[in-house]
């Protein structure tokens, strides 16, 4: 398939997404976020079909999704009867800031490491990943134990 | 505390896992890509989740207040460990609401951390309440997991009525033995002037008018009427009430009962409370201003429960309603238990005088219909009720929402001073 071939369905569901998206806010549905995290993702992969190069770009839509799943979780969260304190709201702010950020340099590296090493195959790329992440658990648990 | 899953976790579970099975499947880098992101906040925020642990208690500065008080509030937190979100809320009951403050609110505790939350409270509405319990749910800092609790703050409440100032309380017709301020009908020591007799041996000297006996020529001495107190019963019927939105007959009883109350001990009358409804309240007549203080307690914990048991006066407590006393009834007139009880008490040879507390302005005439005439019926049965108790030899007088007492109680008087019992 052509590129120019793949944009009508690429369009159709994003948008798709969006409604869900949309619908999930309006109606408070929290099972809506996952859905529409994977459409957009779906949207993404049928855009890049027929590309055998790794996409860079890969890495800040990933951390986009993260951050407008964190953001309606939140809005979905959010009940107006419950006054929270400013600097809950600027902290909360924070750790999804610093969340994104972090994501966003874990997947710059991944993508890096995996434009670097394509030969290794993608288990072994995967197996990284995951390890990567458990570092960073790791690390946040001893820090928060202290 | 009860550890739960939020819908989050398991979204970002599945994303992470879809992802990763999709990228081995497809061999595309760049759906890893895609996943991380999610998989790093599970990752994260599974990590950074410990069990929170912390105190709450909630102190009020003052247990009593009058009705529309604002008093002040304290919910004190003291963490142990980070809490990273807590969703607070203290329940308040109904009668007190929220004047100030953050209510529920959402905060968050660094490790070792105490913070007092301020709140203002109005006492909106007489009666006892307790305040809580607290409600707590507490997040890990990415919001996959919450900790929920409930604290039982057990912090109660006493509102008492704010009643009306009484100018002038209703006289009875006998007084006690004791002093008070209270004229009575009787002949003996005291200042009010009351008739002219002849002198009798043992009339002290002090007592001869001297200006009657110069214009008569013979020994006359004036008599006067002593001072004395008097007993009222202050019987509230608590079968039944007419109640629309936050308020009720009953709410209108107890405020003109804790003013009837306090206008006759401040005249150092001894008072006493009937309550009589599904559960008999009582308290033995007393003086001064703690039995005040207990009249109104009682009064609080008056409420209306529906029963079906037909109870007759001969339930109360003979010492509660002494020979001479003043019964000042406080009825919607609404129960023909309480009307039956009252007709009793008048027909037992008690002194009665009922404030009718009128349910008519918490009621909506319908239209048209059967319904308006069935009010009608209704309206017209009450008066007919109201005129029985006249015939009787009761003095009665209605008392509407909105309006002051003092002229309800002067209509009282009004009849108590002319109505005469019919010969036929």
């Amino acid at each position: 398939m052509h590129g120019g071939d793949l944009v009508a369905p690429v369009a159709m569901v994003a948008a798709l997404a969006a409604v869900v998206l949309l619908a999930g806010l309006v109606r408070r549905r929290s099972l809506a976020i996952p859905w529409s995290v994977l459409l957009t993702a779906a949207a993404y992969v049928i855009g890049r079909e027929g590309s055998s190069v790794v996409d860079g770009g890969a890495a800040i839509v990933g951390a986009l999704l993260l951050l407008s799943a964190e953001l309606a979780t939140w809005s979905i969260e959010h009940d107006a009867r419950i006054e929270p304190e400013p600097r809950l709201v600027a902290w909360r702010a924070g750790v999804i800031g610093a969340l994104v950020a972090c994501a966003l340099l874990v997947n710059f590296l991944l993508l890096g490491a995996a434009a670097v090493s394509a030969s290794t195959g993608l288990v072994v790329a995967a197996a990284g990943v995951v390890a990567a992440v458990a570092a960073v658990a790791i690390v946040l648990r001893l820090l928060r134990a202290t | 505390m009860t550890r739960a899953a939020t819908p989050k976790l398991a979204a970002y579970a599945s994303l992470s896992a879809v992802g990763l099975l999709t990228a081995l499947v497809f061999a595309r880098p760049e759906v890893v890509a895609l996943t991380t992101p999610f998989l790093l906040a599970l990752a994260a925020g599974l990590a950074l989740a410990t069990p929170p642990r912390f105190t709450v208690e909630v102190a009020l500065d003052d247990n009593r207040a009058l009705e529309g008080d604002e008093l002040p509030a304290r919910v004190d937190l003291h963490a142990t460990t980070p809490v990273d979100r807590l969703d607070l809320y203290l329940r308040l009951p109904r009668g007190v609401r929220l004047a100030d403050g953050l209510n529920p609110t959402e905060l968050r505790l660094a490790a070792g951390e105490r913070r007092t939350l301020e709140l203002t409270l109005l006492a909106a509405h007489w009666g006892g309440h307790v305040l809580g319990p607290v409600y707590l749910r507490a997040f890990d800092p990415l919001g996959f997991l919450t900790w929920e609790s409930r604290v039982e703050a057990r912090q109660e409440l006493r509102v008492y009525p704010r009643e009306d100032a009484l100018r002038r309380a209703l006289s009875p017709r006998e007084t006690q033995l004791s002093s008070g301020d209270e004229v009575s009908r009787r002949k003996g020591e005291g200042i009010e002037f009351a008739d002219l007799r002849r002198f009798a041996a043992g009339d002290p000297v002090r007592r001869i008018n001297w200006r009657a006996s110069a214009r008569r020529g013979d020994l006359w001495v004036s008599e006067s009427h002593p001072e004395r107190n008097t007993d009222v019963i202050l019987f509230v019927d608590a079968f039944a009430e007419a109640r629309r939105g936050g308020e009720g007959t009953l709410d209108l009883a107890a405020r003109a009962t804790a003013a009837i109350a306090d206008a006759y001990v401040g005249r150092r009358d001894r008072v006493g409370l009937i309550s009589f409804g599904g559960i008999l309240r009582w308290l033995a007549p007393g003086l001064g201003t703690a039995q005040l203080y207990r009249v109104v307690d009682a009064l609080l914990d008056t409420q209306i429960v529906l029963s079906y048991h037909w109870k007759e006066i001969d339930v109360i407590p003979r010492r509660t309603l002494p020979p001479n006393a003043l019964v000042i009834a406080l009825s919607p007139l609404l129960d023909p238990r309480s009307v039956g009880a009252l007709l009793d008490l008048r027909a037992r040879g008690h002194d009665l005088a009922v404030v009718d507390v009128s349910p008519m302005p918490f009621t909506t005439r319908p239209e048209a219909g059967l319904d308006a005439i069935a009010y009608d019926i209704w309206a017209l049965r009450r008066n007919a009720l109201r005129h029985t108790l006249q015939r009787s030899g009761v003095a009665v007088a209605e008392w509407r929402a909105g309006s002051r007492l003092q002229p309800v109680l002067e209509e009282v008087r009004a009849f108590r001073r002319n109505a005469r019992l019919a010969r036929v």
